[in-house]
């Protein structure tokens, strides 16, 4: 019972970090407030629904699709409406209201064009659903594989903001914008590629979480709401923090319902929210001043 | 009360004395258009006395409408609707005066989704306590008429803008607006920033509560989804459109939007929407200030 749990908890969290990497990334860098974050997971999701029932081309191969279509969808907002407005001191003045504004725009826009294109109904397909034994649990294939490739992707995250140039110069930017730009990092450059990778991480969760769940073109909502919590948990910049963050959500999810009942799993994260918002809101794992 | 602000109020005052005539002289659907325009522009006007004014953007002010109207429904023939009223206006500045210390100590994007949050917790509290006793939706019985509720409505839509008047024209307004511009620098001058804050969002909550009770009238139905997130994002929406500087920018950008709703909302619901989050952009990107700020520059160059 207790490796079942655990395996359930693992493979939801590594979904939420991997969700909460980009909006964490996007908001670091720029101060973008992304609410639009659940629309692009949705619509990775959509890509691979389409690939498998359409072209019967495999998840994994479609994820390729959802990975350049989301990046695609990250500059055009970038180049499109950001990238003026960014200049304008009044905007900036506002930027958290005014990005959150902007993206809720955005993210109704993803929301219905893709109810009038797809129908608003609940689509699902099966893919990999043969149960395994792993250490004493029962589990579907898709969730192994989920995991797997979620779980790879946050690892090589870490790395990249360890070791390569362009991770370091995001990292410099969160930390110290205005000196980032003293020591030469092309500022716009390094927005416009965090905001594409921010969203080609949301693009492929998409593509993971519709080969185990249904997906709806309101299935972004609730999805951007975790992903805040996440944020929230490990810390509003915090790339590690977001990662961590997730795991602890999957695990505090899964054990909490699985003590009580599910519908108090609602009651639960939002009091772990606000708990940690007005306790630490720096984060569990910030340091101990607080940004405001 | 300045001579200006006497007079845009004396112009609001007349409007609505004016307005009074509408269910005597048109048919139910247009009263009942009146009714939500005017449910509208009490909402988006509170929410700028909070969020306009001090720059705390509320995410939630849902929460108050909620609550009113779950007051309201637990009070229904027990007591008389104008017991009732008054009653789910306290029940949210209640609710108000508790949440608003705490998360008034939070700023910028940690107030706007702590806001967002304590919305969905109530929100959430409601439902399982429904679940608890076993009532799935409670009906109204002996709800007034449409003509009645959009009475009702006018008095709180006139109350919340002559509020929103008053209250920018004061010196509670300039404190209002000192803490927005620079929170640290008025602490210093000597307002006392913690208790503005707080007033100024029980203020802010007060109608939203009664409206939650008439809005349940008006549907003869309470039911939890009325927490919707929707609700406090079109509150916000509105007020951004029209423009959330000026007290009479948030009741154009809702007359705007209604208009927009009633023309698109029964065929093309999801254009209507498309559209709503189209002029949202819009606004911000290239239109900071709003629709009213531009119709005035529009006007005092055409007098020239």
């Amino acid at each position: 019972m207790f490796t079942q749990l655990l395996i359930a908890a693992l493979v939801a969290g590594s979904i939420y970090a991997l969700i909460a990497l980009g909006l964490n990334l996007i908001y670091g860098t720029m101060r973008l407030l992304n609410v639009a974050h659940g629309e692009v997971v949705m619509i990775g999701a959509y890509v691979a629904y389409w690939g498998i029932s359409l072209l019967s081309v495999g998840p994994l191969v479609s994820a390729l699709v959802a990975i350049s279509l989301a990046a695609a969808l990250g500059a055009l907002i970038y180049l499109g409406l950001f990238r003026r407005a960014m200049r304008s001191a009044e905007f900036m003045e506002r930027i958290e209201g005014n990005s959150l504004l902007v993206f809720f725009g955005v993210s109704v826009i993803l929301q219905n064009v893709t109810s009038l294109l797809f129908t608003p109904n609940q689509r699902g397909y099966r893919y990999q659903d043969e149960i395994v034994h792993v250490i004493g649990a029962t589990v579907p294939v898709n969730k192994l594989i989920v995991l797997a490739i979620a779980g790879a992707v946050c690892g090589a995250a870490v790395l990249f903001f360890r070791v390569s140039t362009l991770g370091l110069a995001i990292k410099a930017l969160i930390q110290q914008r205005e000196a980032a730009a003293l020591v030469g990092i092309p500022l716009a450059r390094v927005e416009l590629t965090t905001l594409c990778l921010g969203f080609a991480a949301a693009g492929l969760a998409g593509v993971l979480v519709s080969m185990t769940e249904e997906i709806s073109p309101f299935m972004g909502f609730p999805l951007t709401v975790t992903a805040f919590v996440v944020v929230i948990l490990g810390g509003l910049g915090n790339v590690l923090g977001s990662l961590i963050g997730g795991l602890l959500l999957g695990v505090l999810e899964t054990f909490g319902v699985a003590l009580t009942a599910p519908s108090y799993r609602s009651i639960m994260i939002y009091v772990v929210f606000i708990a940690v918002l007005l306790l630490r809101p720096q984060g569990l794992l910030g340091a101990g001043k607080s940004r405001t | 009360m300045t001579a200006r602000v006497g007079r845009a109020a004396g112009i609001v005052t007349a409007a609505a004395v004016l307005a009074i005539a509408l269910p005597f002289v048109a048919n139910g659907y247009f009263v009942g258009v009146g009714f939500t325009l005017l449910v509208w522009i009490a909402l988006t006007e509170s929410w700028i006395v909070i969020s306009g004014m001090t720059g705390y953007i509320s995410l939630g002010h849902v929460v108050f409408v909620g609550i009113g109207a779950y007051i309201a429904a637990m009070t229904w023939l027990v007591l008389p609707i104008w017991a009732i009223l008054p009653l789910a206006g306290l029940a949210a500045a209640a609710l108000a005066m508790f949440v608003g210390y705490p998360c008034l100590r939070v700023r910028g994007p940690y107030f706007v989704i702590l806001t967002f949050g304590i919305s969905e917790l109530v929100k959430y509290i409601v439902v399982n306590i429904e679940a608890a006793l076993a009532v799935s939706g409670r009906v109204l019985f002996g709800a007034p008429g449409v003509e009645t509720l959009y009475l009702m409505a006018l008095a709180l839509a006139w109350a919340s803008v002559i509020i929103a008047l008053v209250v920018r024209d004061s010196r509670f307004g300039s404190a209002l607006r000192a803490i927005r511009d620079n929170e640290e620098a008025a602490e210093t001058i000597g307002v006392a920033i913690g208790r503005f804050k707080a007033a100024a969002f029980v203020l802010s909550s007060v109608i939203p509560g009664m409206v939650g009770a008439l809005m349940i009238m008006r549907s003869t139905y309470f039911d939890p989804q009325i927490f919707s997130p929707q609700t406090s994002v079109l509150i916000v929406t509105m007020a951004v459109i029209g423009g959330s500087d000026r007290p009479l920018g948030p009741a154009l950008g809702v007359g705007f939007l209604i208009l927009l709703q009633e023309l698109l909302w029964a065929n093309l619901p999801q254009l209507y929407m498309i559209v709503v989050g189209a002029l949202l952009i819009a606004v911000v990107v290239w239109l900071p200030g709003g629709i009213y700020v531009r119709l005035q520059q529009m006007i005092t160059a055409a007098g020239r």
